[in-house]
C-alpha cells in the first residue's frame, strides 16, 4: 500500500469514529413486515468465528459438521419450516445458511427444541464466543446470540432502513456506520417462487409436508 | 433441571384456575410516589383485609371469596417502583419492549395500530400496574376497587382508567358466541369447571416460570432476582373492540353468497335446517353455518367436528363433550375448516407444519366481555368487546408466536398459509379469504374487515405472593 492510500484510510477510519461518537445510527435488525408473502422465505446467515482459524482448526470443523450432519438434518426436517439450510466453511468462520418461514424466533426455538443438544456440540470449543450451553436451559440468551452472529440484512430500498433520515445525503454516512456496526451483512437475495411457503411446495410438488 | 414444588398459596389467583366471576374492575395505573406504591403492596399481601383488600392466591378455597383481587406490572411499572437495573435486564426483551411497540408483531396496523388505541394505553410508559378485581356482583367489585384505591392512598397512584367488564347472559361473547369452554388443563391441579379433555394434560411451565414446559428440556428463563421471578407468570392483557353489527352484516352477505353457490347443497343438505332446534330458514341457517365455520364451534359451543352440520343434534351433544374432541379424525377440515379460529388457535391433534408446536403455544384465557349486549334485531352503538387476559410464561414463544405465525399467517397449514384468522385476525376487505372446505372442493369467502379491532393492552408481570412482597420490601 502506498502512503498517500495508507493516509486516505487512515483518515477514513478517524472520521468513522468521530461519526459513530456524534452521531450513532439506531437500525432495527429484522423488522416484522404485516403482508402475509414477507413473512415467508426469510434468511438467517449465521456467521461464527473458529477459535482456530488454521487450517487444524478449519479441519475440525469440517469433521465436528460430518459427525453431526445427520441429525441437524433430520432435526431442520422436523421443524417443518425450513426450505433449505447449509453449512459452510468461509475463511475462519463456521457459516449455516438457511431459508425459513414465519418469525425468526420461533424457529429458532423450534430448532434449540429439536436439536439443541447437537448444535451444543456442533459449535462447542469450536467457535468464539460460543453460544450458551446447554442452549435449551437459556432459549432466549441463544436467540439473542444467534442474533448477533446472524448478518445484517440490507434491503434493496436503502432508504427504507432510515425512514428518519429526511436528507438523503446523508445516507453515505448512515450506510457507512452500518457496515461498521455490521461485519457481515446480506445485499440481497432472489426466489423463484416468491410468497410460497416450504410445506406449500411440498404439497404442490407432492412431497409429505 | 430441577422442579420446583408447586406451592399454590404462593401463586397469584386466576391463573391455574379461573375464578368464574361474572364481573371484573380493572384499574389502570401509573405509580406516583415509589414508596407509597411499596407500601400498598406490602399491605395487599400482610393478611390483615382491614387494612387493604389483599391480593387473591390460588389456594383453593372452601367458601368463594365475594371479590377477589390480582396485580400485574408493566416493565416501566416494575422500574417506577424501583427495582434495579440488573434485574429489569432480566427480564425478556418483548416484555420490556411493551405491548405497543410490538404492534407490527401481533398485527396491531391500520385501525387496531396503537395511534387508535383509546388514550389510556397510547403512552404505554406511563402505564404502570393494572389492578383485578373479579366479583360475582358489580357494586361488590367497585366497593373492592375503592378500598384498594383508598388503602393505596392517593400519594401512591394516579388512576388512568377504570375497565370494566360482566358476563353476557349464556357466557357468550359479542359476536354471539358461547365462551370459556376450552382452557388448558394441568398436571397435579384439579378444577372443578374443567371438561372431559383429550389433549394430554399442560406443564405448569405454560404458565408459570421455573416449572417444565411442553417443550422437552426448555425452560423460559426466570427473572432476577429468584424470589420475584419464580411462579410468575406474563399477561398480555388486551382491550380488544368487537364489531359486532359488521359481523352479522358479514354473515347475512355470505349466506346470499352460498346460496348462489352450486356448492350449498352439499355444504348443507336441503331440509337440515328444518332439524335443527328451532328450525331455521335456509338462509338464516347458513348465516349460523358460515358462523359455525369462522369460529370452529357453533355458536351455541358446539363443535363442528363433533356435528358439522347441526347446532342441536341429536343425540345431543352434552356439556363434557364440549371439549373432548380433535381435529386429527378431519384431516381436510370438512367439519371444521383449517383457517377456523379455534383450530388456528389450538391444533390439538391435528397435522401442522411445525411439528413439535401443537402443545407449545398454549395460552390461558380469562377475559370477560366489556360493553353492552349486542342485540342485532335491536341493534345498538358500541363500544363493545373484550377486556382480553391471555397468560403464559414466554410472551415471544406463546402469545406473539401465536399472533404472528398462526393467526396472521396460518403458517400451520399450507392449505391455509397466506390468510388471516376470520374472526381475530387483522383482515383488509382488499385481500381477506376464508376457505369452505365442501367435498373435493371449497367455497371461498372474501372482502371481510377486521372484526376485532385492539384499542389498547399491555405485557404485564403477573408476581407470585413472595414477588409481590420482594417488590414491596425494596429500598427497606
Amino acid at each position: 500500500m502506498n502512503v498517500k492510500a495508507w493516509v486516505t484510510q487512515l483518515v477514513q477510519r478517524l472520521l468513522v469514529t468521530y461519526w459513530r461518537r456524534r452521531a450513532p445510527i439506531a437500525v432495527a435488525h429484522t423488522p416484522w413486515k404485516t403482508a402475509p408473502a414477507d413473512n415467508l422465505q426469510l434468511t438467517m446467515n449465521l456467521v461464527m468465528p473458529l477459535t482456530d482459524q488454521t487450517a487444524v482448526g478449519r479441519a475440525k470443523a469440517v469433521k465436528a459438521v460430518a459427525a453431526n450432519i445427520d441429525q441437524l438434518f433430520s432435526g431442520l426436517n422436523n421443524v417443518g419450516t425450513v426450505h433449505t439450510a447449509r453449512f459452510d466453511l468461509i475463511g475462519g468462520n463456521l457459516c449455516m445458511f438457511s431459508v425459513f418461514d414465519g418469525d425468526f424466533t420461533n424457529y429458532i426455538r423450534d430448532f434449540i427444541c429439536l436439536f439443541g443438544n447437537v448444535f451444543d456440540a456442533l459449535v462447542g470449543g469450536l467457535v468464539v464466543d460460543p453460544p450458551p450451553c446447554p442452549c435449551s436451559e437459556h432459549p432466549e440468551a441463544f436467540i439473542d446470540w444467534v442474533i448477533r452472529h446472524d448478518a445484517f440484512q440490507i434491503p434493496g430500498d436503502l432508504t427504507s432502513l432510515f425512514p428518519q433520515e429526511a436528507n438523503l445525503e446523508n445516507l453515505g454516512r448512515d450506510l457507512v456506520l452500518l457496515l461498521d456496526q455490521n461485519d457481515n451483512v446480506q445485499l440481497g437475495r432472489y426466489s423463484g417462487y416468491p410468497g410460497m411457503s416450504v410445506a406449500q411446495i411440498r404439497q404442490a410438488t407432492g412431497v409429505e409436508w | 433441571m430441577s422442579t420446583p414444588a408447586l406451592d399454590e398459596h404462593n401463586l397469584q389467583g386466576n391463573i391455574l384456575r379461573g375464578y368464574a366471576h361474572d364481573n371484573v374492575r380493572h384499574l389502570v395505573l401509573s405509580v406516583r410516589d415509589a414508596t407509597a406504591a411499596r407500601a400498598w403492596l406490602a399491605m395487599a399481601t400482610s393478611g390483615d383485609a382491614a387494612r387493604s383488600p389483599q391480593i387473591t392466591s390460588a389456594a383453593p378455597w372452601d367458601d368463594k371469596p365475594s371479590t377477589c383481587v390480582n396485580v400485574g406490572l408493566t416493565h416501566a411499572g416494575l422500574a417506577s417502583l424501583g427495582l434495579p437495573a440488573t434485574a429489569l435486564a432480566s427480564f425478556p426483551h418483548e416484555f420490556a419492549h411493551g405491548m405497543a411497540s410490538r404492534a407490527v408483531k401481533l398485527g396491531d396496523t391500520g385501525p387496531s395500530a396503537p395511534e387508535h388505541w383509546y388514550p389510556e394505553w397510547r403512552s404505554s410508559d406511563d402505564v404502570h400496574l393494572v389492578v383485578s378485581v373479579h366479583g360475582d356482583d358489580r357494586r361488590a367489585c367497585e366497593g373492592t376497587a375503592a378500598r384498594v384505591l383508598a388503602a393505596a392512598g392517593e400519594r401512591a397512584f394516579s388512576l388512568r382508567a377504570t375497565l370494566d367488564g360482566a358476563m353476557l347472559p349464556g357466557d357468550q361473547v359479542h359476536f354471539g358466541y358461547r365462551d370459556n369452554i376450552a382452557q388448558p388443563h394441568f398436571a397435579g391441579v384439579r378444577d372443578p369447571v374443567d371438561r372431559p379433555d383429550r389433549q394430554p394434560l399442560t406443564e405448569l411451565g405454560t404458565v408459570l416460570l421455573g416449572h417444565a414446559t411442553p417443550l422437552e428440556n426448555v425452560r423460559w428463563e426466570i427473572p432476577q432476582p429468584q424470589a420475584l421471578g419464580l411462579d410468575g407468570c406474563f399477561n398480555a392483557f388486551r382491550v380488544l373492540e368487537q364489531q359486532a353489527a359488521e359481523f352479522e352484516d358479514y354473515l347475512s352477505a355470505s349466506a346470499d353468497q352460498i346460496l348462489a353457490d352450486p356448492l350449498v347443497d352439499e355444504l348443507l343438505p336441503p331440509g337440515t335446517e328444518s332439524t335443527w332446534d328451532p328450525p331455521l330458514s335456509r338462509r338464516d341457517a347458513l348465516r349460523e353455518l358460515v358462523a359455525a365455520k369462522m369460529m370452529g364451534r357453533w355458536r351455541n359451543g358446539v363443535p363442528l367436528v363433533l356435528s358439522p352440520l347441526s347446532p342441536t343434534p341429536n343425540p345431543a351433544v352434552g356439556p363434557s363433550q364440549l371439549n373432548d374432541f380433535g381435529f386429527a379424525s378431519d384431516p381436510d377440515g370438512l367439519a371444521c375448516p383449517m383457517a377456523s379460529h379455534v383450530r388456528r388457535s389450538n391444533p390439538r391433534d391435528a397435522r401442522i407444519v411445525q411439528r413439535s408446536t401443537n402443545r407449545s403455544r398454549r395460552i390461558v384465557r380469562r377475559g370477560l366481555p366489556y360493553g353492552a349486549a349486542f342485540d342485532p334485531d335491536q341493534p345498538t352503538p358500541g363500544p363493545r368487546g373484550l377486556l382480553g387476559v391471555f397468560l403464559c410464561a414466554s410472551l415471544i414463544a406463546q402469545f406473539e408466536a401465536l399472533q404472528y405465525d398462526w393467526i396472521n399467517l396460518g403458517l400451520q397449514d399450507p392449505r391455509i398459509t397466506g390468510t388471516n384468522d376470520p374472526l381475530t385476525g387483522n383482515n383488509d376487505e382488499c385481500y381477506s379469504a376464508f376457505t369452505i372446505p365442501v367435498g373435493t372442493s371449497s367455497i371461498v369467502l372474501r372482502g371481510f374487515p377486521s372484526f376485532v379491532l385492539t384499542r389498547g393492552g399491555a405485557y404485564l408481570f403477573l408476581p407470585s405472593m413472595s414477588g409481590v412482597r420482594h417488590l414491596a420490601g425494596m429500598g427497606r
